[in-house]
């Protein structure tokens, strides 16, 4: 081979492998550009369901403003304006339309285009810039070192072998959670979720631990011993706390695996609907969970939640839905009768609550008396209904309604003992019948017993606990002194 | 036609022979079993756990160990291979008896690459196929999203299959380029530190600094990043139907395959008029 | 004719990595091989042989010179090595194939296909004589096996230009002369064959002509008959007592041995032969034997390295 000719060769090669390392460097460059741009979707994900349902944790902060000039871009895009829905007029909430678009995961696929586009350009090296100087709390755990870019990743020297770290972290919690060292188990458990963010069984189990096997043997903090939280608003001891805190740990999992069912079911049902017995936020979570592949089991869970949150409209459309479209499941067929039954009643009673009051609020009496005419007629079918159930709930329910037909009729003492028979019967309805007890001896002017008045001051505004505020104080004062005297 | 066919023909010979003498070689059994035992084993580590809470964590710490059981092994008996199917034929001076006949440089390269691959394949194949098994049998469905995992992994041990053959090619031992091999895989894990470098130098405004930092932004442009691969292990776990990975898979295969054709290119550059 | 094999100021520079000294491996090699000859390429170790052989397939690259086969200065392309069978010195073959396995394989290296190909497996195997264990793995081979195996795969395509490195190496001598025998058929088919070899006797049997080889240097080149001109003669004779001998040894003659009345005497020249024989007369003696000799190719081989090396000091 000549001289000439080996080295053209040569050069042949070489430019080849120049050419190839040039295509490499172009993919490198790309691939980062997604990656980046990967990093910007989630956090878009993440703010996107912090803005629309945890405003409580609103701030007006870099993250904030970040967000609110992609929104600003979204709005003069048209591929993205179409993609929003049109307005709920009874939703009053300031959201803005990428997070209405945002809550919808089929619209994934246009957010993440978004995200990657030249019209988000300057807003992603924003973010890159403010992610590199820590200054945006949802993209602090988002697991690619350039977003971390600011000092030696640690995690990286797992070469990716993360997840199985977080693993074996995990042994470790549930090796003290056996032996009961649960502050240890509380700390490893934020280690898992900062090795593996998408470990969704270290949030869900780590939440049970925090609201339920934390506080397990834990009384109930005396209102004395309890602190002011701002950020929840409301007093809390120990155990109240690591509720609340297993509140923020699910939520934490939600901003960064906005897409899974799970973590809103468990938030929804496990924690505000068992432990907290707040239905309103139980409500809004199970119907979050219910946007997603779910179980079988999700929506009956919200249907209960709605019931329990006096939503019985919704509840029952919700539960003839769920029949007709499993009408061959076995739990079906067996629950879903007696809830439609239930709601139908509730609705029923709500109903002929409302005639009876427009009835008396009527200034004409021919009006007062069709209005009750109709109140009956109502009153009569909830108690139809309530009769149909034939269980124990159905009968509770009937004899509350005797209560309220005495109590219609001025018979509150008779009411009152009715309802403190009856509560001992129907003890599902224990509560509320205690309550209802409460509210007919306050119609009246009869006397509380001592643990009644404790608990209106238990579930009144009424308990005053330190690091209040001081507006707070005197609010809760002042309902003090209005028991008081009612009393 | 004709002529395209009869090109491959001896690199096709050449690749089942290195794949049939290949596939025999003791070290890489070892590798295979130990990795085996290893997702076999991970059934058993979901022991340790409350047997009490029904999660699906046994399922993940399967999938995650297996993933990186396979990721760890592959990685081994891919930078082995790579290391010693060039450097063992010139050990025994079979290679003489090869570029003897009518068979060119890169003919026989592409055959002993191409056979080192098969090898690869199958041995991610098997350990595949396992996993496979004890998800199904776990899960009861077919994990689709773990042949994506298979597929990428398979695409990253290209590049270092490629580098690592590229170094066993100018080498008259497997020691040097196994060596090489191992150092390529984690140099390559460890790219995303450039960027570091970068930014950080680009901070004190100096001119060495600046200097430093540009090499490093030139570097981390040129040089195969292996963190990029890290999606096989997401996406095992992650949820389905995520758009971005749907994007980063096509580009990230394409990724293997130019890395892994500069690394064959670079092997053929070493060896072209290397003396056996 | 043209030779089939053609080097010319052939040089190889051998260039140390560090500071260590170059090394000159061939130095202004000429070499012509005809076609149809076998051809002994000899040399102590290190003295380039194999350097050349494998410049001549193209594994190593020379320094400066040409080298033509068949007429041809691309000798790395797949035409000439078509025509090219090598066996390499202790080469290794993989024992989990079979005899014929190893010949497809190479068969196909060669661009040998289907009919083709399993005819020419057939006809080497009868060649080489291993048909019998065509279909044996490797490792159940002995070491002549494994020899005629490696002739086997050069001889494949049915090259007409074979390469033989230590092709008779650690055989036993029915083996030697089998592969002896195969060695001389293929000639007799007009192939040439170029073989590097330390079994000098060998060479010397089969070989047309000779290149003694001595650090990059051709020392000597010549058929084997033209080289080993050097003749003397051996004569037995019986009946020579003590005075007799004295007598001889004076006169000149060389006493190769002596046992008893019987002595062998070595005549350099064919002139002193009616010296001999008037003196055996003379003397009474018996002539029990006379026997020519010429110079064996060993012989040969360790006066011209011996000179070279002198020369070099």
């Amino acid at each position: 081979m000549s001289a000439l000719s080996k080295n053209i060769q040569r050069t042949i090669i070489i430019a080849f492998i120049i050419g190839t390392l040039a295509i490499g460097a172009v993919l490198n460059l790309h691939l980062r550009h997604l990656r980046q741009s990967e990093a910007f979707y989630r956090w878009i994900l993440a703010f996107a369901v912090n803005e629309r349902l945890f405003q409580e944790d609103r701030a007006v902060d870099a993250d904030f403003d970040l967000f609110y000039q992609c929104a600003e871009v979204v709005d003069t895009l048209p591929e993205m304006t179409g993609l929003i829905p049109p307005k709920d007029e009874s939703n009053t909430a300031p959201i803005s339309a990428l997070s209405v678009i945002a809550s919808d995961y089929t619209h994934d696929k246009e957010l993440w285009n978004f995200a990657r586009s030249k019209e988000a350009a300057p807003l992603r090296e924003e973010f890159l810039s403010l992610v590199r100087e820590r200054k945006l709390r949802f993209a602090q755990d988002i697991q690619y070192a350039e977003a971390q870019a600011g000092g030696v990743n640690l995690f990286n020297f797992f070469f990716g072998f993360r997840k199985v770290a977080a693993n074996f972290v995990w042994l470790e919690v549930d090796r003290y959670w056996h032996q009961g060292n649960t502050y240890r188990m509380i700390t490893l458990m934020r280690t898992c979720v900062a090795l593996d963010p998408q470990f969704i069984d270290a949030y869900l189990i780590g939440a049970w631990h925090l609201a339920y096997n934390a506080t397990a043997r834990m009384p109930d903090t005396p209102w004395p011993l309890r602190e002011w939280h701002a950020k929840y608003e409301k007093c809390l001891g120990e155990k109240e706390r690591f509720y609340y805190v297993a509140v923020d740990f699910l939520k934490d999992g939600i901003r960064k695996n906005s897409r899974n069912s799970k973590l809103y079911f468990d938030l929804g049902f496990s924690i505000y609907k068992q432990k907290l017995k707040d239905y309103p936020n139980a409500v809004k979570y199970l119907a979050e969970a219910v946007h997603f592949p779910h179980e079988q089991y999700v929506p009956r869970q919200l249907f209960l939640c709605l019931e329990l949150n006096g939503q019985y409209e919704e509840s029952l459309v919700g539960w003839k839905d769920y029949a007709a479209r499993y009408p061959d499941n076995p739990v079906v067929q067996e629950v879903a009768p007696r809830f439609i039954a239930r709601n139908e009643g509730f609705i029923l009673e709500k109903l002929a609550s409302n005639l009876r009051k427009k009835a008396r609020e009527a200034g004409d009496q021919e009006e007062a008396e069709r209005l009750n005419n109709e109140a009956s007629d109502l009153w009569e079918q909830a108690r139809a209904v309530w009769s149909s159930i034939n269980d124990p709930f159905g009968e509770g329910r009937k004899m509350r309604m005797e209560a309220l037909d005495m109590r219609e009729e001025g018979r509150h003492l008779e009411a009152v003992a009715y309802l403190d028979k009856a509560r001992w019967e129907a003890s599902d309805l224990f509560d509320d019948f205690s309550n209802l007890i409460i509210e007919i001896k306050q119609e009246a002017g009869i006397p509380l017993t001592i643990s009644e008045k404790k608990a209106v001051i238990r579930e009144s505004e009424a308990g005053i606990c330190a690091g209040m505020p001081e507006d707070e104080i005197e609010k809760r004062s002042q309902a003090a002194q209005e028991l008081d005297a009612a009393n | 036609m004709n002529r395209i066919f009869s090109f491959f023909s001896g690199p096709a010979s050449i690749a089942m022979y290195t794949y049939r003498e290949g596939i025999r070689k003791k070290v890489l059994i070892g590798f295979l079993v130990l990795s085996l035992l290893v997702i076999f084993g991970s059934s058993f580590i979901s022991s340790f756990l409350d047997p009490t809470t029904e999660t699906d964590i046994n399922l993940k710490l399967i999938k995650d160990i297996c993933v990186t059981a396979i990721a760890i092994f592959g990685a081994l008996i891919t930078i082995y291979i790579s290391a010693s199917v060039v450097p063992g034929e010139v050990e025994n001076k079979v290679i003489y008896t090869i570029l003897s006949k009518p068979v060119r440089r890169i003919q026989y390269l592409m055959g002993k690459f191409l056979g080192a691959q098969l090898i690869i394949i199958v041995n991610l194949l098997l350990m595949g196929m396992l996993f496979f098994m004890a998800l199904y049998l776990r899960q009861g469905v077919m994990p689709t999203l773990l042949l994506w995992s298979l597929l990428l992994t398979y695409f990253q041990f290209v590049i270092i299959s490629a580098f690592t053959f590229a170094l066993s090619c100018a080498a008259s031992s497997p020691l040097v380029p196994t060596v090489g091999g191992l150092f390529l895989y984690i140099t390559g894990n460890l790219t995303e530190y450039l960027k570091d470098v970068e930014h950080r130098a680009g901070q004190t405004g100096q001119m060495l600094d600046k200097i430093i930092g540009d090499i490093a932004s030139g570097l981390y442009a040129i040089l195969p990043n292996l963190q990029n691969f890290s999606l096989s292990t997401q996406i095992v776990t992650g949820q389905p139907n995520d758009p971005p990975a749907d994007v980063l898979i096509p580009n990230l295969i394409l990724y293997g395959m130019v890395y892994g054709l500069a690394g064959f290119a670079c092997a053929y550059l070493v060896f072209w008029r290397k003396e056996v | 004719m043209a030779p089939i094999i053609k080097v010319e100021n052939l040089n190889k520079i051998y260039e140390s990595t560090f500071r260590g000294q170059d090394v000159h491996a061939l130095k202004d090699l000429n070499l012509e091989i005809q076609q149809g000859e076998i051809f002994g390429y000899l040399g102590p170790n290190g003295s380039g042989k194999t350097t050349t052989v494998k410049m001549l397939l193209g594994l190593i690259f020379p320094t400066s010179g040409t080298i033509e086969i068949m007429g041809s200065k691309a000798i790395d392309s797949s035409a000439i090595k078509r025509h090219i069978g090598y066996l390499p010195e202790g080469a290794y073959y993989p024992d989990f194939l079979r005899g014929e396995e190893i010949l497809h394989y190479y068969g196909r290296l060669y661009g040998l296909k289907g009919k083709d190909l399993k005819r020419r497996i057939d006809q080497t195997l009868e060649m080489v004589g291993m048909k019998h264990a065509r279909k044996r793995m490797l490792r159940g081979y002995s070491k002549g096996m494994r020899q005629r195996i490696g002739l086997a795969q050069a001889l494949i395509s049915d090259p007409d230009i074979l390469i033989l490195d230590e092709p008779t190496t650690g055989l036993d001598p029915i083996a030697r002369k089998e592969i002896r025998d195969i060695l001389l058929q293929l000639r007799s088919e007009g192939k040439t064959l170029l073989i590097s070899s330390h079994e000098l006797l060998e060479v010397e049997m089969i070989s047309n002509r000779v290149g003694i080889l001595f650090e990059g240097v051709l020392q000597t080149i010549g058929a084997v008959d033209d080289l080993l001109t050097q003749r003397d003669m051996l004569i037995e004779v019986d009946g020579a007592t003590e005075p007799i001998l004295q007598d001889m040894t004076q006169s000149g003659f060389k006493v190769e041995d002596h046992i008893g009345t019987r002595l062998k005497l070595r005549l350099e020249s064919p002139s002193a032969m009616s010296e001999v024989l008037d003196l055996c007369k003379s003397k009474s003696l018996q002539i029990l034997s006379v026997t020519p000799r010429r110079e064996s190719l060993e012989e040969l081989f360790v006066r011209v390295v011996g000179a070279a090396e002198a020369a070099r000091r």
